[in-house]
């Protein structure tokens, strides 16, 4: 037992020491081909600070239960020099839904979504602070509601560490001409600040982009490194088709312990091809939970919606008023044993981006 | 154990090799690059050069709004474009967010600031 458990961390460090030398060598042989497109693509833009991020209101209806939210979530972004980029994201929401006796009564809520320094190089960026998880790719990258499809969560989501305090490694380059390769790796400190609460874990994800075919597929693995010390593995696919106006998304998890897995593929597609229809999109998501096996009773009951295995199917409307507005609706319908409920929503989102400094110089 | 160990260190040792085989290539490359247009001169050269500039720059308008493209369009709608100085910090961001290349950066950027 001691034997196997010694020996987990060492063939952890064994594959993310084989994969970083693996990761150098294909950086270095991908080299000679970009030199030549730097010294052409070379632009002197002195970058200014620029406040961004988006507000939105919902309203949701689950199980029965209306709920109206409203709320803001502004990132800062403060370039410094040529390589250094600090970035920080919160958020401010209200909660307003009626309660037993009928009344609406309020709750507001405010987190820190990160808080990154990020020095840029070609190859790789350093970062360290507060950042997001990178397992997959919906918590980094598709989970801001003007971004996301559709506003409920997916099933995925609960089943990993998705912030972290630490250091990561991270950056992207051209494989050859046709295949991009992404990676980045994280270690993350125990923190238990009820706002800022993240798990001592280390993982990391490797991807490839093959912008050609417009294709991403990858995998990603975490382990938590306290209590448990469950462990997660996962997989994404995304494929947006050159002809069709099409999104094909998938992410795949499994969780040791008591966590199960998960999966969920989505498409959406924009009418662009019907010019009354152009700014619609269609939305559709199939998602399946699996409730890790050999639970107790009272694990379950602690568990709550992740106790038991559950499917749900989700359909929705976005319309893009403009790129920055968008009004969305959506059904689901969630199965769980004993408890099959609907999923309404509808609301907007809107994307807002400011400088803070003059804007248009270029030097 | 000692098995696992010793497959271990033979992937680690290849991975090197491979690794130090890639960095020689590379200096190779280096060391045989030669100055580009080193003949060219008068006026025939320079009209040359204007015009395989304005290729160039159609070339790279081209390659640029590919990679906006496909790169941005992985995950959200197409944005329009913001002043330059924005433009360069919004893309700083977005190649940190969505690991994009330093070469499909700085295309989409000399796009996106056109």
């Amino acid at each position: 037992m001691i034997c196997s458990s010694m020996s987990w961390p060492r063939k952890v460090a064994q594959a993310g020491l084989l994969g970083l030398v693996l990761l150098i060598s294909a950086a270095v042989l991908a080299q000679d081909a970009n030199q030549v497109q730097d010294q052409d693509l070379d632009i002197n833009l002195k970058p200014i600070p620029v406040l961004t991020g988006y507000t939105s209101y919902f309203t949701r209806v689950t199980a029965g239960q209306y709920q109206d939210t409203p709320g803001v979530t502004p990132l800062l972004l403060v370039p410094v020099g040529d390589r250094w980029l600090l970035e920080g994201r919160g958020s401010y929401s209200d909660s307003f839904s009626k309660d037993s006796t009928g009344n609406y009564t309020g709750r507001n809520s405010y987190g820190l979504g990160y808080a990154q320094v990020d020095y840029i190089t070609k190859y790789v960026t350093v970062t360290a602070g507060r950042f997001i998880t990178p397992f997959n790719i919906y918590g980094e990258r598709l989970s801001p509601s003007w971004i996301r499809a559709l506003q409920v969560t997916p099933l995925t989501s609960p089943l990993t560490s998705g912030a972290a305090l630490g250091g990561m490694l991270r950056g992207g380059f051209p494989a050859n001409d046709k295949i991009n390769l992404t990676y980045a790796f994280y270690f993350s400190a125990n923190n238990t600040h009820h706002l800022l609460a993240t798990d001592r874990s280390t993982g990391g994800r490797v991807g490839f982009f093959l912008p050609g075919p417009r294709v991403e597929l990858g995998a990603s693995f975490q382990q938590v490194l306290q209590a448990d010390r469950a462990h997660a593995a996962g997989g994404y696919f995304v494929w947006q088709p050159n002809r069709v106006p099409l999104s094909l998304r998938s992410e795949l998890v499994r969780s040791s312990g008591t966590k199960g897995g998960a999966y969920w593929i989505e498409s959406a597609y924009r009418l662009n091809q019907i010019s009354a229809l152009r700014r619609l999109e269609l939305v559709g998501r199939g998602e399946q939970f699996f409730a890790a096996s050999n639970l107790s009773p009272v694990t379950i009951k602690k568990l709550g919606a992740l106790g038991k295995d559950t499917q749900e199917g989700d359909f929705g409307l976005n319309y893009y008023f403009r790129s920055d507005v968008r009004a969305s609706a959506s059904y689901g319908r969630q199965f769980v044993l004993g408890n099959n409920a609907n999923l309404w929503t509808i609301g907007m989102t809107w994307r807002f981006v400011m400088p803070l400094g003059p804007s248009g110089n270029k030097l | 154990m000692r098995m696992s160990t010793a497959i271990s260190t033979v992937f680690l040792a290849l991975a090197m090799l491979l690794a130090l085989g890639a960095a020689a290539k590379t200096n190779d490359g280096k060391n045989s690059t030669t100055p580009a247009n080193t003949t060219a001169n008068g006026s025939t050269a320079s009209a040359t050069t204007v015009a395989n500039s304005s290729t160039q720059d159609e070339n790279l308008h081209l390659e640029g709004e590919r990679r906006f493209r496909s790169n941005c369009g992985r995950c959200h709608v197409a944005p329009p474009k913001f002043p330059s100085r924005m433009m360069a910090t919004i893309v700083r961001h977005m190649r940190v967010r969505a690991t994009i290349t330093d070469a499909d950066m700085r295309l989409i950027l000399r796009y996106m600031t056109e």
